[in-house]
């Protein structure tokens, strides 16, 4: 059993054409590269290269890695980016279109934004005063207001915005990026997702579901703690280190026998990988690290701005050390941007807590260089009405809302698409959410035609059949 | 936008364009192997080839590879051990087997092992992957709103262990998924395991509910016929929701012929308000007249505390002794005393439409254009599919249809039920199946390597009476199964895939094994049987029975590459990545079974450093310590304070538990 030629025979079709020097021909080399392009990857259990080493795109890319600011419960638009005269105009009056058939309650009339807008930048413009810090930013954002989604409702929504898909399971926006490109760190996850509170939707809106598990966001709930079994509780390093070299040992014992086996082999450095992420990761997410003056900026020195101010620095450490996509939700508590009531109480105080972080965020990333290849992205499942829901709030609205992007390969300083003069339905170069991932895909070098996963018996993509990239927002 | 209107021009004028591509799907499905009728067994006295082994040697021999020798009698019963129990050996066993010279020393080793209990609670796992089971929601119990949680629904998880133990033929199994509440005994009830086990049905992944109810019951239609068409037929019947399957003869017309079946059916109490919670179907599993006798004096008992609070809030108050508040009280503590206790339930589904939904009544459904309740076409007859049912199938007249559908699906001449769990048998066996899509076995799909085989696997389970204890029984002693993983090296450049199982495919433990593992060789496994999920890993019980919670994805099991429970999962993914090595170093389950194992070995394995080590080895790897492996342990326990020490041994017991040869299986 021990003869030289007794070999195990778990070895990968990459593998074997790497290790048969014979009839390596062109057509085996064409078959290798195949094999290592995620975009015409069949699925394979056995994959030629470390899951998360990098891959080349389709194209050159405008940005190499995502921040997605996400505000759980759905940002009003007509309050925050999108100004309507005419709700001032009509206030208390009923809407005089037509709604849609699918409503989830019915609201009343007309409700003007509380709140004052003005032209900001050399663009121009128009933000609410209650964004003052993103308002300053605003010529390096641009302010899509012709979003529209499919689902009136949270889950449905919100899986949508992640996933692109309402009620399935599909693989995420991140998984769909780490699985595509691989991560530019081997020491960290490439997809890290930070919500201080659940998120009623839960795991499914970073779920790798048929792409394999490692493509999964890692969550981190407690900004303290943010990666799981990253200390060991009973012992030093130095002992740890002792047993891991006997590890190694007996795992190269077990190996003689079965010598070119990609997993045992993936499966011991996976060993010492964790024990460089023990010594590195640490690092990555200790803020303290920061001057200072960084503390001020992001306002993490401040009671009202300090967890999405500690959220939003910790996106820049990690968008500096190699992850590829970030999602930060604000979430010191469930959907808090969902405002049925309370709107003119809770709405600036939400502002109030993410503005001076995310402006802090973008000016951050400004300043090292880093925005030109990070594209920063915000917005809700969804808009809100219009119209009122009670005295003081608003509903649920996918026909027409606002989200924003800056950053990588985007022309920031313009506003695309437009709702009508109510807010309510978006008029003009409407961006649904297909197209949304689609160009997210496009900027990331991706072409969201051609990054597929063939499962049960047919190739998936973000987009399903449906997307077109915006090109009228890219620089 | 002139250019699509000359394309749409030239298309209608073509107009045969989509009509010849669905001739050609119909004409392929024609002769596409896996919809043909089961090749018969051969007559007896045939010459043709017919076991596993002659079938597979064929195709060794045609491909020119040589055999692995058969794998020694140690790694053959650590193989079929966990294959069948999710568990190692133990010393004990590895000795029975060595000291066996009998010819059917492998056979009684594999009957022992489908006799035990364990057996269910492992095989169970592999068909909840399949049938999306989730145990909830959410994985807080504190969260839980009981409403539409599926809290009863670990029954349905017992059911499935037990039938499995009892080696129920697997066309009930099959039946009773479908139509378990319809089946009737002699008395005219129904058993309580037949309800149960229709909550395959329900397991899907709605959760609280939706605001757009009527999408949300369409939706749970189409998991239910996904569901149904992945687990028993090998086909993505799902894809004929919006127009025809693209690639398999399933019409869009099919679809809302079954989602008739299923709109017939429900599996909601209510549908909730608007945006507003679900109520699951709930039904007692005591007989109707004792529930009715609880839910009466329940209902009494709420009218008097109702009462009770309305005098209270009066005002001026009334007196403590009011008269009426002293009679309501009394008869309150009364109906207190004699509340039974509350009775069990089972979640199940119910015939009859969705009480307040678009079709409340059991009845046929339209097309949904485009997948969309809000544009309904035709009205389409409840059916099964045409293409295999035939064009001429009696009217459903009593009933959903699920009762037809059922029997349909579990037909001795239905060519894919067969095929389809004979081949998820294999892979549960192999590794991979002999269609290594197991989930489809439509036009897009691999056809097998071995479709003889395939076939004559089929034929016997049939034959067998469906049993699939015979199936285990005939794969695991034949030759091809007792094969080393190992091999000549060339031999491995001819087949890296191991398509023709020259040799066996090692393999890593899945997340359960893994843990149940550990658990075993520590003496700290709590083999009990049943009951609703827990949601700790560091408690003993089988990780069959900690929770698996849909919207948790940071558990165990997860990070080991469990199934996720949101839609039907045909075989598990192997991922390698440093957080399974980080929770292996530092997770405090891990560091308590060391310890558990360590103290374990100090009490029982004698003095003798290296017979220690070699004990542990026997645990752990079914076979003796090497030399060169005694030396390590040796170097490690100096370098941690000493063989006397403890923690000295839990070091080299906690190497042990993270080595490669703990979590792969040759």
């Amino acid at each position: 059993m021990r003869d030289s030629h007794w070999i195990p025979h778990r070895c990968s079709r990459r593998e074997w054409l790497s290790r048969s020097g014979a009839g390596f021909g062109l057509m085996a080399l064409a078959d290798l590269l195949a094999a290592e392009s995620p975009a015409t990857d069949a699925g394979a259990t056995d994959r030629p290269t470390p899951p998360n080493a990098l891959r080349p795109p389709h194209h050159p890319a405008r940005a190499k890695r995502v921040i997605f600011l996400y505000m759980p419960g759905g940002p009003s638009h007509v309050d925050l980016f999108d100004p309507k005269p005419r709700l001032t105009q009509d206030n208390g009056k009923p809407f005089p279109l037509e709604k849609p058939k699918l409503e989830r309650t019915k609201t009343g009339n007309l409700l003007a934004s509380p709140w004052k807008f003005s032209q900001h930048g050399q663009s121009g413009t128009p933000v609410s005063e209650l964004l003052p810090r993103t308002a300053g930013c605003i010529d390096d954002i641009c302010v899509i207001r012709s979003m529209v989604a499919d689902n009136i409702n949270h889950t449905g929504a919100a899986l949508q915005m992640c996933t692109g898909e309402q009620a399935f399971s599909r693989p995420s926006m991140g998984s769909w990026l780490t699985y595509g490109l691989g991560t530019e760190t081997q020491n960290l996850p490439g997809f890290v997702v930070i919500s201080p509170a659940a998120v009623f939707q839960g795991a499914q809106l970073w779920a790798s579901s048929f792409l394999p598990s490692t493509y999964q966001g890692t969550l981190i709930r407690d900004l303290n703690q943010p990666i799981a079994n990253l200390h060991d509780p009973s012992a030093n390093l130095g002992r740890q280190r002792i047993k891991l070299d006997a590890l190694r040992q007996l795992n190269h014992l077990h190996k003689r026998d079965r010598v070119i086996d990609s997993e045992l082999d993936a499966r011991i450095s996976s060993f010492e990988l964790a024990f460089r992420m023990q010594q590195e990761a640490p690092e990555a997410f200790d803020l303290s690290r920061e001057s200072n003056a960084t503390h001020r900026l992001y306002g993490t020195d401040q009671p009202a701005t300090e967890l999405f101010g500690r959220q939003c620095l910790l996106a820049r450490r990690l968008a500096e050390r190699g992850v590829r996509f970030i999602q930060l939700f604000d979430a010191p508590k469930n959907n808090v941007w969902d405002h049925h009531s309370g709107l003119r109480e809770e709405l600036p105080k939400r502002c109030a807590a993410v503005d001076q972080p995310i402006a802090a965020l973008l000016i951050d990333l400004k300043s090292r260089g880093l925005l030109e290849d990070t594209l920063v992205l915000w917005g809700g499942e969804f808009g809100r009405t219009p119209t009122a829901e009670g005295t003081n709030g608003r509903e649920h609205h996918p026909f027409g809302f606002t989200m924003w992007m800056a950053g990588g390969g985007i022309r920031g300083g313009q506003v695309h698409g437009a709702t009508d003069e109510f807010g309510w339905y978006a008029t003009e170069e409407i961006v649904h959410v297909h197209d949304l991932h689609a160009t997210i895909l496009h900027l990331m070098g991706l072409d969201h035609t051609r990054l597929t996963y063939r499962f049960a018996g047919r190739d998936y993509r973000l987009t399903d059949v449906y997307g077109n990239v915006v090109h009228h927002i890219l620089a | 936008m002139k250019n699509f209107l000359f394309i749409g021009f030239a298309l209608a004028l073509l107009g045969t364009e989509a009509r010849t591509a669905e001739a050609t799907v119909a004409q392929k499905a024609k002769i596409w192997w896996a919809f043909q009728p089961l090749k018969q067994l051969p007559e007896p006295g045939s010459t043709e080839p017919s076991s596993i082994d002659t079938l597979l040697d064929e195709k060794i021999a045609v491909a020119r590879l040589e055999k692995s020798p058969l794998a020694d009698r140690r790694t053959w019963l650590r193989r079929a051990t966990f294959d069948l129990s999710g568990l190692p050996p133990t010393p004990d066993e590895v000795r029975a087997l060595l000291e066996d010279d009998s010819p059917e020393a492998f056979a009684r080793v594999v009957d022992r092992l489908l006799a035990s209990p364990s057996y269910g609670q492992r095989w169970a796992r592999h068909w909840l992957d399949v049938v999306r089971y989730a145990d909830y929601h959410d994985a807080d119990p504190k969260a839980r709103t009981a409403s539409c949680e599926p809290l009863e629904v670990w029954r349905y998880r017992d059911w499935v262990v037990d039938s499995l133990n009892q080696d129920l033929p697997f066309d009930d199994f099959v039946v009773l998924q479908i139509a378990g509440d319809l089946l009737t005994n002699s008395t005219g009830e129904t058993n309580n395991p037949s309800l149960i086990a229709t909550a395959f049905l329900l397991n899907g992944t709605w959760d609280r509910g939706d605001a757009d109810k009527e999408k949300m019951v369409s939706d749970m239609v189409d998991d239910q016929i996904d569901t149904v068409g992945k687990a028993f037929l090998g086909l993505t019947l799902g894809c004929a929701r919006c127009h025809d399957h693209k690639f398999d003869p399933i019409s869009n017309l099919d679809y809302y012929a079954l989602a008739g079946i299923f709109y017939s059916t429900h599996i909601l109490e209510n549908l909730g308000t608007k945006g507003g919670e679900i109520t699951l179907k709930r039904v007692p599993l005591v007989p109707r007249s004792v529930a009715a006798l609880r839910d009466g004096l329940a209902l009494q008992l709420e009218a008097i505390k109702a009462k009770l609070a309305t005098l209270e809030k009066l005002s001026p108050r009334i007196a403590t002794d009011h008269p009426e508040r002293r009679m309501l009280e009394a008869d309150r503590d009364a109906l207190q005393a004699e509340l039974p206790p509350p009775y069990p339930s089972a979640l199940t589904v119910q015939e009859g439409g969705m009480p307040g939904g678009l079709f409340p009544n059991i009845q046929d459904v339209p097309v949904h254009i485009r997948g969309s309740y809000t544009r309904l076409g035709s009205v389409v007859p409840r059916r099964m599919p045409t293409f295999f049912a035939g064009e001429s199938q009696p009217p459903i007249t009593q009933g959903s249809g699920r009762r037809e559908l059922a029997a349909w699906i579990a037909s001795k001449t239905n060519p894919l039920t067969a095929r389809v769990i004979v081949n998820r048998v294999w892979q549960w066996h192999f590794g991979e199946g002999l269609v290594r899509t197991p989930n489809n076995f439509g036009l897009t799909s691999e056809p097998p390597s071995h479709p003889v085989l395939l076939d004559w696997l089929a034929a016997h389970l049939i034959e067998d009476g469906w049993s699939l204890k015979k199936l285990h029984r005939r794969i695991m002693v034949s030759a091809a199964y007792r094969r080393s993983s190992g091999g000549p090296r060339n031999q491995a450049a001819r087949d890296p895939e191991n398509r023709w199982l020259a040799r066996f495919s090692a393999r890593r433990l899945d997340a359960e094994a893994f843990r149940d593992a550990m658990l075993f060789v520590c003496g700290k496994l709590d083999g009990a049987h049943g009951g609703p999920a827990g949601a700790d890993i560091r408690s003993n019980r089988r990780s069959l029975y900690v929770q698996t919670a849909r919207w948790d994805r940071s558990n165990f099991a997860t990070l080991f590459d469990a199934a996720n429970p949101d839609a039907s999962v045909e075989k598990r993914l192997i991922s390698i990545v440093a957080p399974q090595a980080l929770f292996m170093i530092n997770h405090d389950f891990v560091q308590t079974q060391a310890s558990h194992f360590a103290r374990r070995l100090l009490r029982e394995a004698g003095d003798d450093e290296a017979a220690r080590v070699d004990w542990a080895y026997q645990r752990l790897f079914g076979r003796p310590a090497q030399r060169e492996e005694i030396q390590v342990a040796h170097q490690l326990l100096a370098q941690s304070g000493g063989p006397e020490t403890e923690s000295a041994w839990r070091d080299v017991a906690h190497v042990l538990l993270c080595s490669n040869e703990f979590i792969y299986v040759d």
